[in-house]
């Protein structure tokens, strides 16, 4: 126990005596890491936000498929929907996008009584009336909205909207950027009456395969489209992940370049180490001491830098925004309005960094040292 | 104590010729001796000692050790002999650099899980008794060639060896430190340590008990 406190001991004295050397392959470690650590943190904070969205939606979601797409539904068939055995709620919805000024934001339509519950309104009121809007904070923030304000849209100038109420979300992609009004002003700013772009439908659990033989009786003649949970939790995923084979080729790329600038920084000093091994064995050092040595250094070290590494990236994350790598796994950043970027630092790929590390520099200094540790010391010291 | 029989180093230089660094040594060194190999340069001096202390292994002819054959030894066994029983000193002194002197002294008790603390005492001891008790804390860097010179003794004082191979210990510093050295083998043969010394300093063969001489690889 002694003796390997000792060996932990002077490993840390190791590292500090050879500072360039710890340096150099600490950086190292933290370029390979970074990257990874905070693109997991982010994919993971999308995954997350995702399942919320649509675990706090509906069960089914009927479209009208063209080309291929989703497309806008027509309302006329709402009742029949209603009527099917299973169903306990059909709301229809409008979604889409609108420049509000410079600032495109999302546009969701949809009567007060069948707001989802994940929306709270932090001040104000719900819309009530013709023409008022409850606005996402970001959004609002960006405009410096207060209660009262006025404002038009670029789509329909003659349209005046009345802020009344603002609103935050747990699902905070969505939420920042978005404008909630009432299903029936939603429909008078695209200029599109009696669809929409789709139906949520409630159900009681274990119906759905009889209620899709239902909605297809009632829309066979119609190309439509009924999408349920799992589904849509994929569409959502894919849209986010968009770019996620991109970052891969890049880190790919990165990679490439860290791991041999690794191998050589940690093969720094190595004619030196060599004589110090020499040195070591001949006054009575075992091999397998020299190598706990060794391998005690790299562990201190991919610690230090795996640390490093993983506070770099809760800072980028926190501290800003993602600032270019979040542009790889939220397609259209660009075209949002400023949101805090979901991530989730979870404790198994900060491990597994760890490891990564660890197996890093051990590759880049045991076999140089397991060799030297095993050769006569005579021709180490020379 | 020390007993060689036929022992042979040769390196092959080519595939044509090999070089006999020694051939054909048969030495033995009683316990307890101050024994002095002397020689002109590339006689084998190095190259005889490195094998008896077990830091090189020959290849012909055994080595023995209180009467063991430690020849077929295998790499630990060679290195716990090492750490028990034997001390070495260099020409040029083979201290880790950046290290302070006390540190390199007590470097060998760093595996044997021995504390700070009592590495630190008996490293300021030994260092005490070779003069150097106010140059506990100088990197080999900021001593002189003696004084690095005797903190390679106290390191190879630290694990209390019986045998002491000192491999020209004196070539590379002043006259007066070369007579201090002396005195101090001189000294621990009396408290009953072996010592082999290889060396061109012809004031060793005055302590010494046996003198052997080597020409070519052979001790004539
Ligand atoms: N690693 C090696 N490879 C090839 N030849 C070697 C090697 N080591 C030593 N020799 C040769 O072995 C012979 C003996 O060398 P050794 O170092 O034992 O001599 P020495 O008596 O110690 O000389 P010096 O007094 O100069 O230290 C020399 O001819 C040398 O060239
Ligand atoms: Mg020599």
């Amino acid at each position: 126990m002694n003796r390997h406190l000792n060996l932990l001991f002077l490993a840390t004295e190791n590292l500090l005596r050879h500072k360039a050397k710890t340096v150099v392959v600490c950086l190292c470690l933290i370029a390979i890491l970074s990257p990874f650590i905070t693109a997991i943190a982010i994919s993971e904070g999308v995954r997350e936000q995702s399942l919320i969205s649509v675990n706090a939606g509906a069960d089914l979601y009927l479209t009208y498929d063209e080309f291929g797409r989703n497309s806008a539904i027509p309302l006329k068939y709402l009742d029949e929907i209603k009527k099917i055995f299973g169903v306990t709620k059909a709301i229809p919805r409008i979604i889409g996008r609108g420049f509000l000024q410079n600032k495109l934001a999302v546009i969701v339509g949809i009567d007060k009584e069948d707001l989802p519950v994940s929306v709270s309104c932090i001040s104000g009121r719900i819309f009530d009336n013709a023409n008022e809007v409850v606005v996402g904070h970001e959004l609002a923030k960006h405009f410096r909205l207060n209660l009262g304000d006025q404002f038009s849209m670029r789509c329909q100038q003659r349209k005046v909207f009345t802020v009344v109420g603002f609103f935050s979300s747990d699902s905070s992609i969505w939420g920042a950027s978005m404008i909630f009004m009432s299903f029936r002003d939603a429909g008078e700013l695209f200029g599109k009456q009696d669809v929409a772009t789709d139906i949520q439908i409630y159900t009681l659990p274990g119906h759905n395969s009889e209620i899709a033989t239902d909605v297809y009786d009632i829309f066979q003649h119609e190309a439509y489209r009924l999408q349920d949970k799992q589904m849509v939790e994929l569409y959502v995923k894919k849209g986010f992940m968009l770019k996620e084979g991109i970052f891969s080729a890049l880190y790919v790329v990165s990679f490439a370049l860290g791991v041999p600038a690794i191998l050589v920084a940690s093969g720094f000093g190595l004619s030196e180490r060599k004589r110090e091994i020499g040195i070591m064995k001949a006054t009575g050092w075992q091999t397998l001491e020299v190598l706990e040595l060794i391998s005690m250094e790299q562990l201190l070290i991919s610690f230090l830098g795996a640390t490093i590494a993983i506070v770099l990236s809760i800072l980028w994350v926190k501290g800003f925004n993602g600032t270019f790598i979040a542009q790889f796994f939220i397609a259209e950043i660009t075209m949002l309005p400023k949101f805090t970027l979901p991530a989730r630092f979870l404790p198994l790929p900060c491990l597994l960094s760890f490891f990564f590390a660890f197996l890093l520099t051990m590759v880049g200094s045991v076999y140089s040292s397991w060799r030297a540790s095993t050769t006569s010391p005579v021709v180490l010291m020379k | 104590m020390i007993r060689t029989e036929h022992l042979c180093k040769s390196y092959s230089h080519s595939s044509q010729y090999e070089i006999r660094a020694i051939y054909d040594i048969n030495v033995t060194i009683p316990k307890n001796s101050f024994v002095v190999f002397n020689g002109p340069s590339g006689s084998g001096k190095t190259t005889l000692l490195n094998i008896m202390g077990t830091l090189d292994r020959p290849t012909a002819g055994k080595v023995f050790l209180y009467g063991e054959e430690i020849t077929p030894f295998s790499d630990i066994a060679l290195a716990r002999l090492r750490r028990e029983k034997i001390g070495f000193i260099f020409q040029d002194f083979h201290l880790i650099p950046r290290l302070t002197s006390w540190e390199n002294v007590a470097y060998p008790l760093v595996p044997r899980g021995i504390g700070y603390k009592e590495r630190f005492e008996r490293a300021r001891l030994l260092l005490e008794k070779m003069g150097l008790g106010d140059r506990l804390d100088h990197t080999s860097e900021e001593l002189s060639g003696g004084q690095q010179q005797r903190v390679a003794i106290a390191r190879a004082l630290i694990n209390n060896p019986e045998i002491i191979i000192a491999d020209e210990p004196t070539s590379n510093i002043d006259e007066e430190t070369s007579v201090q050295i002396r005195e101090l083998l001189d000294e621990l043969k009396v408290r009953g340590v072996t010592i082999l010394v290889a060396t061109h300093d012809a004031m060793f063969e005055k302590v010494a008990d046996v003198v052997f001489k080597m020409k070519n690889g052979r001790i004539e």
